[in-house]
Parts: C-alpha cells; structure tokens; sequence
C-alpha cells in the first residue's frame, strides 16, 4: 500500500492553547495550500493538550454553514463524540482521512506561522491538517491535500462539555 | 487502502431495513449508502442510453406531477398528461432494501445535509458526524423527503451508480436530473413506488 494511501488521515486534532484563542489564518485555498517540502519546523503555541478530550466534530463547506455546523457539532456530544486522546510518543492519537485505524499525529509550528497537525515529515505534508484557529473549547481544520479537502471540507470541533 | 474502505462502504451501509408494502417504517437514520465526500457537480446529468431524461408514452390514470417510480425497471416518471410522462434513470435499493407503496413529497431541500448514521461512524470513525450540504455531500444537489420515511429521491455524487441498486432504499437521480425534478415537482405530489418483476 502506498504512503499516499496508508496516509491518508490522520488528521487533525488541534487545539490551541492555554486559555489562548488563536485567531483563524487566511489560508482559505487548499489549492494554494504550503508545499510540504518547502516548510520548515518552528515551535508552535498549540500544545496537546488542547487537543486532547472529547469533542462533537461537523463539518463544512461555507461560511454560511459554520454556524450550523458549530452548532451540530455540539449537538454530538451526546451522541458520538470523537475522543482525542495522548500517544506514547507526545503525540495525539487521531484518524486520518479515510482510514479507521488510529495513528499518532503530532502538531508541526512551521514558517508560514502556520499550525499543521500530521505524521512525522515536514509541516505542511499533504497528509497533514492545517489548524485554522484553535481555543479551548473549539478546534477548526482542514486538511492539506485539496483533494481530500474537497471532499470534506472544513472540520469543526466542539469540546465537549 | 482508500478504495477497499470505500467498496467496505457500500457493503456496509446498510442501516434502513426494508421495508415491505404497508409495513411502518424505521427510525429516520439518513443512511442512503454512499460515498461522503466525492464531488459530483450540480450540472451532471445522465445524457446518454435508456436512463437519460426523455419523454415517454406513458399509459396511466394518475393526474399530471404524481411520480411513478418503477424500482425493477430503474426509472422514475413524472406524469404530464394525455399518456405521457418524463422520464429519469434513477439508482434503488439493493437487494432486501427495495420497497413499494404510496407516499408524498412532504418536505424539499436544496444541496441538504447529512448525517452518517450511527454504523456508518462505528465502520469509518473518521467521519464527521455531520456534513453540511455541498458538492462533496452524497446527498446531491438537491432531495424530495417521501412523507414521514427515512427515504428521499435524492441527488448523487455518484452518477455512475444510475441504474444501479446500491442504495439503502432511497431513489437517487444525477444532480443535474434531481435539480430538473425539483423544480417541477411541488411539495404534496403524490408518490407511487412500485416493486415488481421486470416486464
């Protein structure tokens, strides 16, 4: 199975943190998204355990939606939250796209300013998410590849209270 | 691996039991079997061969916008009079989902959410537990809700599958035909699902 294929995912977790809100990056176009081998590492002010805990996930496509989603996302709290929980090597253990298997993902600060969360491999990898903003209590992200991108759209997570 | 986990898709989704002719029917689940997140575009239509858009001599006593939807033959008609009827390829339950019985359009949505249901998540936990309408959305462009069902006539983001019966029970159309549908079928149009042999 190809890198590609077996990738796919992981995706995302994200949180920001502290009691910190990050503010949403204009990185709006996954067309233009970083090239994954032209970044290199910084450290980055999201930590794990912003991601870590129980979240409801939505998501979507439009502006118009975000608010809709959001909303639906808190509303899986009680029905199927999606659980983030610590890996043994200081990661998070997520899913990536299109795969059901759990693998552990770390966040990547890179020199975009940006926040990616993915496997081992330069920030910005197209099988990494890109953390749009992150607080506390809500994650939003997209993946990387515009392929997969496009057929999910942009994730929300709500922390689950 | 994405391809296996899809094909796992349409082997698994399969969370709307069937339903037979005056049997209640189950908890909405929105379960219709497809592939989240593939785009199909709003322009697709079927253009070709027998499940193109065409008009039909069409022998009925059903008074002009009820729907007719033939489950063996593939086909939904929309009756326009003086025996004749449009006509659209349309994908159906696959097998143990195929049902037959009078219905409404009681409700229609533009590009509508969706919701994986339950067993979906458990298979593909990556899933997000809602989708809001779009391209990507196996929804399609555009559902008629039948009465108070879990089943709808509903775009596509597989067009391919036209045709086919691969669904968990709903009716599915190219998003370029569900989108012609809609437009000329008004909510309260009375529904006929047939299920029988092919003639």
């Amino acid at each position: 199975m190809t890198i590609r294929f077996v990738a796919l995912v992981l995706g995302v977790a994200l949180a920001v943190s502290g009691c910190a809100s990050l503010q949403e990056t204009s990185d709006g176009d996954p067309a233009s998204g970083a090239s994954a081998s032209s970044l290199t590492e910084r450290p980055t002010e999201i930590t794990r355990e912003m991601l870590i805990g129980r979240w409801g996930v939505a998501s979507f496509r439009e502006e118009k939606d975000r608010a809709r989603a959001t909303a639906q996302a808190r509303s899986f709290c009680s029905r199927q939250p999606y659980d983030i929980t610590a890996g043994p090597r200081n990661g998070v253990m997520m899913h990536a796209a299109d795969d059901p298997k759990l693998y552990e993902l770390r966040l990547k600060g890179a020199s975009d300013g940006k926040t990616y969360l993915g496997f081992e491999a330069p920030p910005g990898d197209w099988q990494d998410r890109v953390i749009l903003s992150a607080s506390n209590d809500q994650l939003v992200m997209r993946f990387v590849d515009p392929e997969i991108h496009n057929r999910y759209g942009t994730f929300i997570y709500v922390r689950c209270k | 691996m994405r391809f296996p986990l899809l094909l796992a898709f349409f082997a698994s989704l399969a969370a709307i039991p069937a339903v037979g002719q005056g049997r209640a029917p189950p908890p909405e689940t929105m379960d219709i079997g497809d592939e989240p997140g593939r785009v199909s575009t709003a322009e697709t239509v079927i253009e070709d061969g027998p499940y193109a858009r065409q008009m039909v001599f069409f022998r009925t006593n059903e008074p002009p916008n009820t729907l007719v939807i033939h489950t063996s033959e593939r086909f939904l008609y929309v009756v326009m009079g003086n025996n004749r009827a449009l006509r659209y390829g349309i994908g159906v339950g696959r097998e143990g989902f195929q049902w037959a019985g009078l219905q409404k359009v009681s409700r229609k949505a533009e590009w509508p959410d969706w919701t994986p249901p339950p067993e979906m998540i458990q298979r593909q936990p990556y899933l997000p537990r809602f989708m809001a309408g779009g391209p990507g959305n196996p929804m399609g462009a555009r559902a008629l809700y039948l009465g108070s069902t879990v089943y709808r006539i509903h775009g596509t983001n597989q067009p391919e599958t036209i045709g086919q019966a691969i669904s968990s029970g709903c009716f599915r159309l190219a998003n370029g035909d569900v989108i012609d549908l809609f437009e000329r079928v008004p909510v309260g149009a009375k529904v006929i699902i047939r299920h029988g042999p092919q003639v």
